[in-house]
């Protein structure tokens, strides 16, 4: 239970900063551009606590959540920040035990984080009918944003 | 509750204090419902450490409202049921609880408002364009609707495995991939969701009155004639 309430708390900070963040004007002319520019994933060594790297671009900021497990799997999320927006989710870790597990990470994994992209560009504003990865995917983007804003 | 759950505010900063009121009181229903939690008021209830007369007033309301909604549904959602021998409200207090958030956060004047638990969510204040997941094929929604005011809840077996039972066969409902619902608030959309799921082949029939899409494990997919108004 108190992890619950971590994620709530944490939840919290991330919302304040979406708030206010919406107000500013979108700067990023093509946020595609941008998910070309990421690291290369999947490596073993992605399995660490959360980080910030330091900024390579002015405005570009990337930060990586720490690995959050379900009961099934490991998951951890890097995320692109450019001039405050979100312009780039990358799945660095995702793990899991069994090969059904491993079956459904393969088709949730890419479709969450076209979702994170989408809903970036409004077209769907949210998605009813969640599954465990995603809530703790979802967790860990928050993570990895909240990371990357403080940084 | 042990789940994710996001606030998305958009027309204006409310004030950080009435954000930090929800999440409070999301805490302290966390607390007081949670199963897992030896000390929670609903643990001691059913460890019989606490009476139901000394438990605190919201906890009294929130097991009346599940019986109410027992009897509404033919038994279908019943609080009884995840718990042997005990009393589970978990499958309302979500809902109740976000339901209750969400006023909060209105009085402190948010307008265009989005609170998602678990894939369950109350708006307000929209068009809010809402994906409901293809419970079989995740790369896919199964449909897009759109929502001015209101709730949208679906329950459904998902990869973490059947976790909503038939009371009166104590198994997974067979049949049905998913059921989701909109209404006024999440507390009802969300326990409806989960009866219409738990009746198997019987849910549509139920629900045709109400605001449901079913998605049958044959792939078929019901949806009742006030559900098409919202289709985006």
């Amino acid at each position: 239970m108190r992890r619950a309430l971590t994620i709530l708390a944490l939840t919290a900070a991330a919302v304040v900063a979406l708030a206010r963040f919406d107000t500013e004007p979108p700067r990023v002319k093509n946020p595609l551009s941008a998910l070309h520019a990421r690291p290369a994933r999947g490596t073993p060594s992605a399995l660490q606590p959360g980080s910030r790297p330091p900024p390579n671009r002015p405005g570009v900021r990337t930060a990586t959540s720490p690995p959050m497990a379900t009961p099934f799997s490991l998951v951890q999320v890097q995320v692109t920040l450019t001039h405050g927006r979100l312009t780039g989710v990358e799945t660095v870790a995702l793990t899991g035990d069994g090969p059904h597990t491993q079956a459904l990470n393969a088709r949730a994994e890419p479709i969450l984080r076209r979702e994170a992209l989408q809903a970036h560009s409004a077209r769907i504003d949210v998605v009813s009918g969640a599954t465990y990865t995603s809530r703790v995917w979802i967790k860990s983007l928050r993570e990895a944003i909240d990371l990357a804003r403080r940084g | 509750m042990g789940t994710a759950l996001t606030v998305e505010i958009r027309d204006r900063v409310v004030p950080r204090r009435a954000l930090e009121r929800a999440f409070g009181w999301l805490r302290w229903v966390d607390r007081t419902f949670s199963t897992y939690d030896a000390g929670s008021e609903i643990s001691r209830l059913n460890a019989g450490d606490l009476g139901l007369s000394e438990a605190h007033p919201l906890v009294r309301r929130v097991l009346a409202r599940c019986e109410t909604l027992r009897a509404g549904t033919d038994g279908y959602f019943d609080a009884n049921a995840p718990l042997r021998g005990g009393v589970d409200p978990s499958g309302l207090v979500k809902g109740w609880a976000v339901d209750v958030a969400f006023a909060g956060l209105r009085r402190a004047g948010a307008r265009q408002l989005c609170i998602e638990a678990g894939g369950d969510l109350r708006v307000a204040g929209g068009p809010w364009r809402i994906g409901i997941r293809n419970p079989r094929r995740r790369d896919q929604l199964a449909a897009v609707v759109v929502l001015r005011n209101g709730a949208v809840a679906t329950s459904g077996a998902y990869e973490r495995g059947p976790h909503v039972v038939d009371p009166y066969t104590g198994r997974p409902p067979a049949g049905t991939l998913s059921v989701t619902m909109i209404d006024h608030t999440l507390a009802q959309a969300d326990a409806h969701a989960t009866a219409a799921f738990a009746m198997g082949p019987r849910g549509p029939v139920w629900s045709a009155r109400l605001t449901a899409m079913t998605i049958l494990a044959d792939d078929q997919v019901l949806l009742t004639p006030t559900f098409l108004r919202y289709r985006a």
